[in-house]
Parts: C-alpha cells; sequence; structure tokens
C-alpha cells in the first residue's frame, strides 16, 4: 500500500468512527476546558439559561464538558448549542478562565464541516449571504436608494452628510461594519462627523467587507478566514496607524484576527478612540460648546462584544463621555451588562429565545425610568430598538456614536 | 490607557471586597480586579467565623471561645496572628476576640441595609441544617436562613420542601438525616415530614435549576401558589418550620419568607446548600454593591499579572482583560487571589505556587512548600476532622499580612494579603472561610492604607 | 439449604462468563461475588480486548483472541468500541522490532474486519495526532477494539441470571466444605443480611482472580500464582485523537488510549505480594507512566489528570522471567488429581479470553458432571445488542437532549428506549444527576432495580456515575438520595453511602493530585466537609475505615 493509499484507510476508519483529527490550534481551544472544576458558575450567570430554562439550554458548561471529554460525539450538541448567544458570560465569570465562547464556536464549525444536515436551516440561508457579498447582509442593489435612505436617517436626526473618502496614507481607517454601512447608516455617518470635528486624517475601505464574525458563529470557518486575510490586505494596502470602529462585535473580532494574522496596528472602539486618542479635554470643550442641552436621563446598554470580548474598561469610557455631555444624566439599569439577545445568531432561528433574553433588559430599562437607551454598537440599537418598540415602549435608541454626534457643535 | 489608584486590590471574593469596601470607606482611590467569579459566590451564603478549633472534633459554642483557643495555641493561624501587637501576652486573646469583633460587626452594618441582612454574632455559633439534613456550626447566616425554634422548641415540627425536578434538594432523605441527628442528640423536632412542590418555572418539572426557582419567585406573582402547597402540606402535618432549599429569591428572598410565614403561620427558613448557592451570589453580589456605592472601581473580567517582583515597592499592577491591558499604577497592593479555586494558589507535581507574583509557599505547619509535592500534603481518607494540610498552604505573612519570603522578611514594603490565600488554616475542617477572609481582608486593607496614608504624608 | 449444580466464586470477567455459559446450558447455578461485579481485576483493565499485541510470538493465542474479537463484535457491539492506534518510531531500532507484529497482526486483519498494519509519514501522523513527537520518523498504525469491562461482566451476569442463575454479590466464601475428596457445598458470609449462608453443590469454579489460590486453600488445594500488578493514570477526556503506543524507559510498551470519555495511561507490570485491597498506584508508578510518554507525546505533563487505578494480574506462575515474557494464554486446573474432586480454578488469561475461558471451564464441568451440551455463548447476544439506536429520533420523541441519550446508548445499547420509555410516568426522571458523563435519573432508578447495585459504588460500575472530570463531587449527594429511596435506607446509611462514595473516588484521586484536580478538590472538600459536615460526622456514622485508608 502506498503512503497515501495508507493514509486515506486511515482517514476512513475515523471518519466511520467520527473522529476528525483536532489540528494544534483547536486542541489550545479546546484544552482551557482542562480547568473546568464543574462548578456551574457559567450555568448560574448563563442569561440563556435564565430565560429559557436549564432543560431548554442545558448551559455553558454542559456544551463545553459534552465536546472535549469525547470529541466525537460533537454531534450530539447540535440541539443546545445554537442557542448560545456567545455572550461571553460564562468565560467572564468562570473562576478558571474556560474559553467557552471559543468552544461553541470550535464545535459549531465540526457540525458545519461534518454535519451541516444538524445545523437549522437559516444558518445556511445566513453562510449563503456571506460568502456570495462578503457581507453580513444582503446589499442594496440600488445605490441610488441607498443613499436616499441614509439622507432619509440623516435628517431625521439633524445630521449633515460627509462624503465619503479613501485616502492612502490617513492615519485612522474608519470601519463602519455590515450594520452600519447597510443598514444604520447614521452609524457610519455619525462616526465620519466625529472624526471629521476631530481633524482626524482618516479614510474609509474602497470597498467594505464582513470583518468575519457572522460566519465564525456559524461555524463557516473558512470563510471567515478568507474575509479576514482579504480585510487584512485591505488594510496593508491602505497603510493606515490604526482601526477605529463603531461595532462591538467588529472591536472584538478584529482586535482578535488582528493579533492572530499579525495586522501590526491597533484596533479600537470609538469609545477607546475618543478618551484614549483625543482625549477628555478635547471631548469635554467640544460638548460645551455643543447646542444640543435639553436634559435627558438616559441608561446605558453595554454590549458584550466589548465588555466581555474586549475589556469592562470600554464601559467605563462610556460612562465618563456621557458624564461630560451638559444635560444628559446617566441611570444605571440592573441589567445593563445582560445580553440583549441579538448574538450568537440565535434570533435568525430561535426568535423566542432571543426575545426571552432580552425580556429581563427591557423591564430594567423601564424600571430606570430613562426616556433613552444609548448603547455603543448598532447591533444591539437594533435588537433593543426592535424589542422596545414591539412591547409598546416609549423608550427611544441611539447608538451611541449617533448620539456623540448630535452633541458635537454643528459645523459649517 | 493606564489607571490610577493608591490601593489595588487582586481578588473579588470576600476577602478582596471587604479590602476594597475598607479602603474605599478610608478615601482610598481603590481599583479592584476580579477575574472569574469568586468562592464566595459558591459559598453556601453562611458566614463560618470557627466552628471547630484545628483537629477539633467538638463543635465550638462560639466563635469567642475557638479564638480564645487560637490565641493559646496556634499563633501562626490567621486569626493567631492578629494577637502579634506590642502589648502582653495576657491580652492578646482578647485583642484578637475584639479585632474579630470588630470586622464581624463592620460587616454586618455593611450589609444592614441591602437584600441580605444578617444574623448572629460572635458570642455563639448557630446551628444551620444543610440540604443534607446534616447540621452544622456557624456564626452568620442570612436571616432568611436562621431554622428560628426549630431546634430548641420541644413541640416543633419541621416540614422539608424541595421541588421536583430540582435534585440538590431531596427532603425526604434531609428529613431522616436531620431527625435521626435530633433524636440521637435528645433534641427537638418531635417530628419532621417531607414534600415534593411542583414548581415549574419553564413548565416542565425536571432539569431545574435553583437560579429558575429563585428568579422565579423573585416575581411577587408566583409565590402564592407556593403558599397554598406550604400551607397546606404543613396542615397535614402540624409543621412549625417549614425547611426550603435555598432558592427564595436574589431580591426578594427577606419578603418572600416573610410573606411565606405570614401565609402559612410556620416559621419558613432556607436551608444552606451547595455551590451554585442562591445565597452565595446574593452575598457576593451585596458586597461587589457596597464596594461600587462606596466609589470603588470594580474591573470584572481582568486578572493581575505581574512580571516579577523585584524591587521591594510594587508600583504597578497589569490588568489583563480578554482584549486589552491596563496598567494600573498604585501605592499598595492587597492579594486576595484565593486558593486553588481561585487560583490564587496552584500546585504541580513539583511543588504548591502563588499565582501572580510567584511568592514563597509553605504548608498548613508552614514549611516551605515550594516543592513539596501536593500528594504528600493529603491524608488516605477522604473526609476527615484534620482535612487535607493541602488545603492549609498558601502565604506566609508578618503580622501585618504582608506575605514573607524564605528570609523571613516581607516580599514587597506594601503588598498585603488576605482570605485563602493564607496557610495556616484549614477552613474545611475548622469552618473558618468567610470568617478568616472577613477578618484578614480588614485587617490587611487597614494595614494598606496606614501604609498608603504615611507615604503620601 | 439451596443446591446448585455449579458455584462460581468470583464476579469479574471470567467468573460471569462461566456463569453465563453454565447457565445457558441448563446448569443452575449460583454466582458468589465478594464485593460487586467487575470490582477488582477487571475493573482496572483498560478494556481493550486486544488482538495478541504483546504476544506475537504465542500464534495459537494470537489465533484466539482474534477469533474472541470476532465473537464480541457478534454478540455485544454496543458497549464496544474502535480503538484507532498509532505508534511513533523515533530511531531506526525502533523500525525493526516492529516487523515480526506487522506481519502476524496482518495476517488476522480481515477476520476482524480492520486494515493490515499501515506505515505513515511522519507528516501524516502529525495530521493524525499533532500532539505527537515532532522529531518522529515513521509511525505504525493499527486497529483494536475496546469493550467496557463493567459492561461486560454486568451483562455476562444479567444474562446468566436471565437463564437461572442466581447471582449474589457482597458475599464472600469463608469455607467450602468436601467429604472424602469431594466438594458438597460451601458456605459464605453474606454481608448484606450479615449472616453466614451455605449452599449445596459437586462442582466449583474458582474464578477468584488475585485472590484464587485463597479460595483454593479454602478446600485444601494447592494453587500457585503470580501476582503482578499495574497501574493505570485516567486523563479528564480524550486528549489524542486516537490511541498512541510508546516504548517506556525500560523497553516495555505502554500506551495512551482513549476509552469512553477519557484517556487510560498504562500500565506497569509489577510483581507484588500485597494485599490487592490496599494496593494505590505509586508515585513511582505515575511517574514511570508520565515520563515514558512524555517521549512520545511531548505535552502529555500538561494533561489533565483525574485519578489513578491499581489492579492485580493473576499471571501463570512462571519463574526467573520478567513478566513481559509470561505466557499471556491461561490455564485451568482441575484440583482432583490433588485429591480435591469438583474444583477447577483458573490462572493467567486476559479480558479478551474470557469468555473462551468459560467454555473450555463449562466443557470440563460438564465432561465431569457426565453430562453432553454444547457451548452457545459466542452466538447469543447479550441484552442490548439487538437493535441500532437512533439517537435522534429518541432524543426528541422522549425530550431528552441528543448527547445525554448518545451516551446512554455507549451504556445500554438497545436498552436505551426502554429506560427513556420510564420517563413517561415519571417526566421528573429526566432530570440530569451525573453531569460530566451525564447520566439521567431515570437510567439510575432502572440500575437500581434492574442490575442489584447495593451501593453508589456499585451503581458507578453500571452507570458511570461520578467518573468524570469531578469525581463525584456534584452527584455523589444526589445520586445517594436516589438510592436510598429506591433501597429504603436510613438516614445514617444514606450518609455513609455518600462517605463511602467519596472515599473510594479519594484513593484514586489522591495519588495523582495536581492541577485544577486540586481545585476540583478544594471543591469537593467545601461542598461534604465545610457545608455538609460529613468530616465531623464519621464516628457518629460509625464509619469503617477502608484497607487503603488505615496504612497513615
Amino acid at each position: 500500500m502506498s503512503e497515501e493509499e495508507a493514509y486515506q484507510t486511515v482517514l476512513a476508519t475515523l471518519k466511520k468512527e467520527a473522529i476528525y483529527p483536532y489540528t494544534e490550534d483547536e486542541m489550545q481551544v479546546v484544552k482551557s476546558i482542562e480547568s473546568c472544576i464543574n462548578c456551574g458558575l457559567c450555568i448560574q450567570h448563563c442569561p440563556v439559561v435564565a430565560a429559557v430554562g436549564l432543560d431548554r439550554f442545558s448551559g455553558p458548561r454542559s456544551i463545553a464538558v459534552e465536546l472535549s471529554r469525547s470529541p466525537p460525539e460533537y454531534w450530539t450538541t447540535a440541539d443546545v448549542v445554537y442557542l448560545c448567544t456567545g455572550c461571553g458570560t460564562c468565560r467572564e465569570v468562570c473562576p478558571k478562565d474556560v474559553d467557552i465562547p471559543e468552544i461553541v464556536n470550535l464545535i459549531r464549525a465540526r457540525i458545519f464541516k461534518h454535519r451541516p444536515d444538524l445545523m437549522p436551516k437559516q444558518l445556511h440561508t445566513a453562510d449563503a449571504i456571506i460568502v456570495e457579498h462578503g457581507l453580513a447582509f444582503v446589499p442594496w442593489e440600488d445605490p441610488e436608494e441607498k443613499a436616499e435612505s441614509r439622507d432619509m436617517r440623516l435628517e431625521r436626526l439633524g445630521l449633515r452628510y460627509i462624503p465619503d473618502q479613501v485616502v492612502k496614507g490617513a492615519d485612522v481607517l474608519f470601519y463602519p461594519g455590515c450594520q452600519a454601512e447597510e443598514r444604520a447608516q447614521e452609524v457610519k455617518e455619525s462616526a465620519k462627523i466625529i472624526l471629521n470635528h476631530f481633524k482626524v486624517k482618516f479614510t474609509l475601505l474602497e470597498e467594505l467587507n464582513c470583518c468575519g464574525l457572522p460566519a465564525t458563529l456559524l461555524g463557516d470557518d473558512k470563510t471567515a478566514l478568507e474575509l479576514a486575510l482579504k480585510l487584512k490586505k485591505k488594510v496593508k494596502d491602505l497603510g493606515v496607524k490604526m482601526l477605529v470602529t463603531t461595532c462591538a462585535g467588529c472591536t472584538s473580532n478584529l482586535a482578535r484576527i488582528a493579533e492572530r494574522d499579525a495586522w501590526g496596528i491597533p484596533v479600537y472602539h470609538m469609545l477607546e478612540y475618543l478618551v484614549e486618542e483625543i482625549g477628555i479635554a478635547k471631548l469635554s470643550s467640544a460638548f460645551k460648546q455643543s447646542t444640543e442641552e435639553e436634559p435627558l436621563r438616559v441608561t446605558l446598554h453595554d454590549p458584550c462584544h466589548l465588555i466581555k470580548h474586549t475589556s469592562r474598561i470600554t464601559m467605563d469610557y462610556a460612562g465618563q463621555i456621557l458624564g461630560l455631555i451638559p444635560g444628559v444624566e446617566v441611570t444605571q439599569s440592573y441589567a445593563h451588562d445582560s445580553c440583549c439577545g441579538g448574538g450568537g445568531l440565535v434570533s435568525y432561528h430561535a426568535g423566542d429565545v432571543a426575545r426571552a433574553v432580552m425580556k429581563e433588559n427591557l423591564a430594567a430599562i423601564e424600571e430606570t425610568g430613562a426616556t433613552r437607551v444609548v448603547t455603543p454598537c448598532p447591533l444591539c440599537t437594533a435588537q433593543l430598538e426592535d424589542s422596545l418598540f414591539r412591547q409598546g415602549s416609549s423608550v427611544e435608541v441611539d447608538d451611541m456614536t449617533v448620539f456623540i454626534a448630535q452633541r458635537l457643535p454643528q459645523e459649517g | 490607557m493606564d489607571l490610577e489608584a493608591d490601593i489595588v486590590v487582586i481578588g473579588g471574593g470576600m476577602a478582596g471586597l471587604v479590602a476594597g469596601i475598607r479602603a474605599t470607606e478610608e478615601g482610598m482611590k481603590t481599583v479592584l480586579l476580579r477575574k472569574g467569579q469568586s468562592a464566595t459566590a459558591y459559598s453556601s451564603g453562611a458566614i463560618d467565623i470557627i466552628g471547630y478549633l484545628p483537629g477539633g472534633t467538638v463543635p465550638l459554642g462560639s466563635p469567642v471561645e475557638g479564638l480564645q483557643g487560637i490565641a493559646s495555641m496556634f499563633p501562626f493561624h490567621p486569626y493567631g496572628l492578629l494577637g502579634f501587637t506590642d502589648a502582653t501576652s495576657d491580652t492578646v486573646s482578647k485583642t484578637i476576640v475584639e479585632k474579630v469583633r470588630t470586622a464581624v460587626s463592620w460587616l454586618k452594618a455593611t450589609l444592614l441595609g441591602s437584600s441580605i441582612p444578617l444574623f448572629g454574632d460572635i458570642d455563639s455559633n448557630l446551628d444551620a441544617v444543610t440540604v443534607l439534613g446534616t447540621v452544622k456550626p456557624t456564626c452568620m447566616i442570612q436571616e432568611t436562613m436562621w431554622p428560628g425554634s426549630l431546634m430548641l422548641d420541644a413541640d416543633s415540627v419541621a416540614l422539608f420542601a424541595g421541588v421536583r425536578g430540582f435534585p440538590v434538594f431531596n427532603p425526604r432523605m434531609a428529613a431522616q438525616v436531620f431527625l435521626e441527628h435530633q433524636i440521637s442528640n435528645r433534641l427537638p423536632p418531635r417530628k419532621a415530614g417531607h414534600h415534593v412542590l411542583d414548581l415549574a418555572p419553564f413548565g416542565n418539572n425536571y432539569n431545574i435549576s435553583s437560579i429558575e426557582i429563585a428568579r422565579y419567585l423573585d416575581n411577587e406573582d408566583n409565590l402564592s401558589v407556593l403558599a397554598k402547597t406550604l400551607k397546606k402540606q404543613a396542615e397535614r402535618i402540624g409543621a412549625t418550620h417549614i425547611a426550603l432549599p435555598p432558592v427564595l429569591g436574589f431580591n426578594r428572598a427577606r419578603e418572600n419568607q416573610l410573606a411565606l410565614q405570614d401565609l402559612t403561620g410556620a416559621h419558613v427558613f432556607e436551608l444552606l446548600s451547595f455551590p451554585p448557592s442562591v445565597p452565595g451570589l446574593r452575598l457576593q453580589r451585596g458586597l461587589e454593591t457596597a464596594f461600587v456605592n462606596g466609589g470603588g472601581t470594580l474591573l470584572v473580567g481582568h486578572h493581575a499579572k505581574m512580571e516579577s517582583l523585584e524591587s521591594n515597592i510594587v508600583k504597578e499592577v497589569t490588568a489583563v482583560g480578554p482584549r486589552r491591558n491596563l496598567k494600573i499604577s498604585t501605592k499598595a497592593v492587597v492579594l486576595a487571589t484565593g486558593k486553588f479555586i481561585g487560583g490564587g494558589i496552584t500546585g504541580t507535581e513539583n511543588g504548591i505556587r502563588e499565582s501572580v507574583f510567584d511568592l514563597m509557599t509553605v504548608s498548613e505547619s508552614f514549611r516551605i512548600a515550594t516543592s513539596i509535592t501536593p500528594q504528600k500534603l493529603t491524608n488516605t481518607i477522604a473526609l476527615t476532622h484534620m482535612g487535607h494540610p493541602l488545603f492549609g498552604s498558601g502565604l506566609s505573612v508578618d503580622p501585618q499580612f504582608r506575605p514573607i519570603t524564605a528570609e523571613e522578611v516581607h516580599a514587597a514594603e506594601n503588598l498585603y494579603a488576605a482570605g485563602s490565600v493564607l496557610a495556616g488554616y484549614n477552613y474545611p475542617a475548622e469552618k473558618s472561610g468567610l470568617g478568616v477572609a472577613i477578618v484578614t481582608g480588614y485587617m490587611a486593607s487597614r494595614n494598606a492604607v496606614d501604609y498608603v496614608k504615611g507615604v503620601s504624608a | 439449604m439451596a443446591k446448585y449444580d455449579v458455584i462460581v466464586i468470583g464476579g469479574g470477567s471470567t467468573g460471569t462468563a462461566v456463569a453465563r455459559d453454565c447457565a445457558m446450558r441448563g446448569l443452575k447455578i449460583l454466582l458468589l461475588e465478594r464485593d460487586d461485579i467487575a470490582s477488582a481485576t477487571t475493573g482496572a483493565c483498560a478494556g481493550m480486548i486486544s488482538s495478541g499485541l504483546k504476544y506475537m510470538d504465542e500464534p495459537n493465542i494470537v489465533d484466539m483472541c482474534s477469533d474472541e474479537v470476532v465473537n464480541f463484535k457478534r454478540i455485544a457491539r454496543h458497549v464496544m468500541e474502535k480503538n484507532p492506534i498509532i505508534t511513533p518510531l523515533l530511531e531506526m531500532s525502533d523500525i525493526s522490532s516492529g516487523g515480526n507484529f506487522a506481519e502476524e497482526y496482518s495476517k488476522r486483519a480481515e477476520t476482524r474486519d480492520v486494515p493490515p498494519v499501515l506505515f505513515l509519514t511522519p507528516e501524516d501522523s502529525l495530521k493524525i495526532e499533532p500532539t505527537l513527537n515532532p522529531d518522529l520518523i515513521a509511525s505504525i498504525y493499527f486497529e483494536e477494539y475496546f469493550i467496557s469491562p463493567f459492561a461486560l461482566c454486568m451483562l455476562q451476569a444479567l444474562d446468566a441470571k436471565q437463564h437461572g442463575a442466581d447471582i449474589k454479590t457482597y458475599c464472600e466464601v469463608t469455607d467450602i466444605l468436601t467429604k472424602k475428596g469431594s466438594i458438597t457445598g460451601l458456605q459464605y458470609f453474606n454481608r448484606i443480611t450479615d449472616k453466614m449462608e451455605s449452599a449445596k453443590t459437586k462442582a466449583i469454579v474458582n474464578a477468584a482472580g488475585p485472590w484464587a489460590h485463597k479460595i483454593a486453600a479454602l478446600a485444601g488445594a494447592k494453587l500457585e500464582l503470580r501476582l503482578n500488578k499495574g497501574a493505570h493514570v485516567i486523563l479528564d477526556r480524550r486528549v489524542v485523537n486516537v490511541g498512541v503506543i510508546a516504548k517506556a524507559i525500560e523497553g516495555r510498551m505502554i500506551y495512551l488510549f482513549p476509552h469512553e470519555n477519557t484517556v487510560l495511561l498504562g500500565t506497569t507490570a509489577l510483581d507484588t505480594w500485597e494485599d490487592p485491597d490496599t494496593l494505590v498506584a505509586s508515585q513511582d508508578e505515575i511517574e514511570y507512566l508520565l515520563k515514558s510518554m512524555e517521549w512520545v507525546i511531548p505535552s502529555i505533563r500538561d494533561a489533565r489528570i483525574i485519578r489513578t487505578m491499581e489492579g492485580v494480574r493473576p499471571l501463570i506462575p512462571t519463574w526467573k522471567i520478567p513478566e513481559g515474557d509470561v505466557t499471556r494464554g491461561y490455564e485451568i486446573i482441575d484440583h482432583e488429581p490433588e485429591g480435591v474432586s469438583g474444583l477447577i480454578s483458573f490462572t493467567g488469561g486476559k479480558l479478551v479470553m474470557c469468555r473462551h475461558m468459560a467454555e473450555t471451564a463449562t466443557d470440563l464441568v460438564c465432561k465431569n458432571l457426565g453430562m453432553e451440551s454444547e457451548c452457545k455463548t459466542h452466538n447469543e447476544p447479550l441484552p442490548g445488542n439487538s437493535d441500532d439506536v437512533d439517537i435522534l429520533a429518541l432524543a426528541k420523541e422522549y425530550g431528552v437532549s441528543q448527547h445525554t441519550v448518545e451516551r446512554m446508548r455507549a451504556r445500554r445499547g438497545s436498552e436505551t428506549a426502554t429506560i427513556l420509555e420510564l420517563t413517561c410516568d415519571h417526566p421528573e426522571w429526566k432530570t440530569t444527576i451525573c453531569t460530566c458523563e451525564p447520566v439521567i435519573e431515570a437510567e439510575l432508578r432502572y440500575a437500581i432495580r434492574a442490575t442489584f447495585p447495593q451501593t453508589l459504588n456499585d451503581l458507578r460500575r453500571r452507570v458511570r456515575l461520578g467518573t468524570g472530570p469531578c469525581q463525584g463531587t456534584f452527584c455523589t449527594f444526589k445520586a445517594a438520595a436516589i438510592l436510598a429511596e429506591e433501597l429504603e435506607l436510613s438516614g445514617e446509611d444514606f450518609q455513609l453511602e455518600i462517605v463511602d462514595f467519596l472515599a473510594e473516588r479519594w484513593k484514586g484521586k489522591r495519588q495523582s493530585i495536581r492541577g485544577e484536580q486540586i481545585a476540583q478538590e478544594e471543591l469537593a472538600q467545601g461542598i461534604y466537609a465545610c457545608v455538609g459536615n460529613l468530616d465531623q460526622a464519621l464516628e457518629e456514622l460509625d464509619y469503617d475505615l477502608k484497607p487503603w485508608e488505615e496504612v497513615l
């Protein structure tokens, strides 16, 4: 038997036994489960367990333990693994740093590759879109319609339009992400207004492509990697010194892949950029010149991808920034840091679970008496807006980038 | 960005939070790093000060009695260290008792207005009942966990009520264990019955977790059904006391207890349970709220990283988050990273290590443990009143609670340690875990504050 | 007094196989086991039903092993799994030593439905098993099978029972009665009833493993054994994709085998004269295994060790040769020539041969009893081996998680549906009790009712309760309550069950305790000592020290 035949014979047996050898990278992820002492704190803190009960969603520990202990049984987790919103609470509360969100991604990747029949069909649709368009959503067909939609949004918010610019050798690459590019265009525009206000030499991408997070979350690692490499090339070609984004998911994911693929530049969320690079002093004086001074009671919602996947310090920044804005009073919701239900692509196929996760959040928001929720993530904004609207709430939702842009002094 | 602090507390369990709250009360700019959730959050929520003397088999009537014993027999026990003052030896035990009293009273006062007021004091130990039906001596419990006159009143009758599909608590076996124990000690109650309630927070009566029930009961509307069944069952056996697993709510436990008592006419209380327990989490949340409300900066999801302890002063701590590192400059550090669960202490076949600063570790009997195989610090018997010396290993500290080196000098002049990262006491056997955490957290914080004030002056 | 055609002593793989064979041939059988089914030698073995890897120079035995694997696949496929194995070669000298094995193995591969021995390039080897030492020059690949030793013994015992045998656990034989050189019966102490009991028989099969010489002595017969101990280190999960074989420091073969959802690292082989009940893996044995495996898997020391186990092999007494050279065949000794008629004993043997050993012994018993009969044990399936199990359909039908059903299938085969059916009347029995494995309450109740466990430790052998990384930290008290309800135990006995179970787990955990297993143990102490206060209850509970605990 030839070497190749021998190898193929082995693979055939392994396939029959559902043994798909872990690569070294995967082994590092799975290895973190070794530290699990079964304490159950992840289950006690998991927003999905709280929302739908342990029987429906057996919780982070169960997923992690099931896969890692007996990899050939990975496929049996298909009935629970897609209910994880990827919020990262489990990893944060884990006394042993078990990286459960990554393990969830790893299991989904195995199912995607070897048992796609067990994956919710809505996720196949979502994957097809990413593969076809390189974006999380089907893009606007007609650029004029897109511009119209943008202008309507800007008009409603009282924001002016600054034309897109692609500049080689700029300091900052502003990366809006799929949501702000295709749907919540006001977020992208607001970011441009902010960067412009502080006279930042920034550029956009000639053509945006998704950071790959949704592909990772549904298990299509191949597409995720392709998108990441494509993005790296674009970033390198522009020769920027840093990347700034307004999306929480993009922040943590870009930070991850930039490190993994050695981009050599830092990735910031707009909040971090404002506090760490622009500085509190400049921000403060800008807000003082603002004409928008109506007193407003707001409450913050913390996006999981910022607090649990990047750093909790980001929301301290959010608080600091809001504290600088005249007339804004911040009231904290007791559920400010709990998942909005929008993560992990759960809402694509199990809307009831996503809504159940959101339920407590909404009650907590109402309890604050705030008239507006502010959150530094266009996806959380959309999820919150939709849910508050459904339950007939009068509370409004603003993406924080928009909220800030609105409160900068109007420029000629 | 960099942060500035007067005091950085590493570790967000009981010891770290006590140290942090105290430091903010003293006007210190305090940053507390909490890596994961702490062992306090796992705990039963009962606060043990000292239940048995080291190696002892007789439950102590009061923590004071135990502290006096420690003062005379175990000077290097963390409680014993409280007695190292300038004063003469005959006041050692008094000094210790007073320091413990101060810390414990302070904690009680701190949590007074919270949703988890504490019951008990160091002048007597309470008999707390567990979900196994066993009884253990403890100092303070959340008011919802106090069994009232159950074990005093000769006519008392207990009803143990569990929840169908909630496997942590089997009321039938708990009632049996409890009654057998009480009878053999000739103590009330005269009768103990059991019942399984059908509470289905999500419609199914299987695979129910404590968090589900607690959250379910946090909703006022859900209490009445429970009350009705409990009343009926209590009347069936003439129960004067109703024991429930600790699931009466995260926010409304006390209100629910009082409401159930009103509705059933019996004394209702929560049993001590195992991790993950609702009362433990209530305690953790109560402490965190006190810290944050007092102006402390709580940085969750970040662990501390030190390159190494090169100088005699710790000036900076790096906080490592999921994707960001923060440098925190500081004037003093309180190390409250816990033992093996918290990760402050780790063990390999090559020895026992401290995980942040790589400080010297010692065994329970203060032998240097940096190269002792963990197995050597265990007994052949799994459960014994002697405990395993392994769980008494950790850091050796000076009377100011500063970790010391092999040369018996402090490792750094502004580095203090508190809680279960310390050596010299065996909390599972002694029942002294949260007590040592409170008192050493309190004292380490005081010393750190004094140090910072001294440097600043 | 009860009368039996044959009494079998010992509830390991051989004893249960004999009981099954005899019962299937219509004999009236009593099986007496001192502890529980598969609680000693068999319970401490890796479960590999080897095609004869280690004894390729004994072709008859290799043939027999190969045939037995085929037989097991016929009768017990539901408790078996394939074990693909890679043997990395690190030096040229390793290659030459593989030759004979490859040829002998490949000759019989087809009958077992496995490929012949394959040689893999370093690159391919590392793709299959990235943890291997990257310096390897090639690797040998072949395939073996595992069987769950606990399941095998239990199924053999149950099948014997279904064919009319009496199976009595916790019955220790104290005397064998003879009259004029012939067996007439025996006496035993029943630890469940706390009473001496006796039974009449003319034939005794001594399958007492490492205690076989002591049993023979009760009848005045002589039996020589070479007792040899072996240790396994157990890792928390499958840390390797396939099994790995390496040479130890002195050239013996050792292995790292994924088994169920753990990995076994074994084994040592040391002659022993200690009481098997007191043996635990020594620090030397643990380090020997780690050190030796480290050579081919450099990261092995980073893995989490959950426990160790130590077993004793009752080898055929051959002196002046190393353990590895002792034949792995078995011997059946009829004690008639030395004046004890009716007693036959086993020495030697391997797990894979247990059915074959039983067939030979039963043939002899039948001959001695003057009856003619035919062995059917290789054709009749063991319970649970009937249909294939549709995991997805069952999970959906009963509303139980797919993983739970899949793990249950791996333990129960076609009985899975029967167990799930119990949840129709008792939905609350869908509750997961052991989360590591996982095991739901329905399976525990079923196992308690159908498979005669007397203790929580017995239940562990039935359902793998408490065998995961947490080693019973979170399931012990829950399962003990269920057992107590089913067996109507007192509060004291309920607590004793907990303490006994923890004691047995600690026996294995203690020797290798390190890394996160210390944190795990701190949590266990937190539950049972700190909160439960059971550390203070030992005296009150009348706890008897275990044999291994007495040595302080």
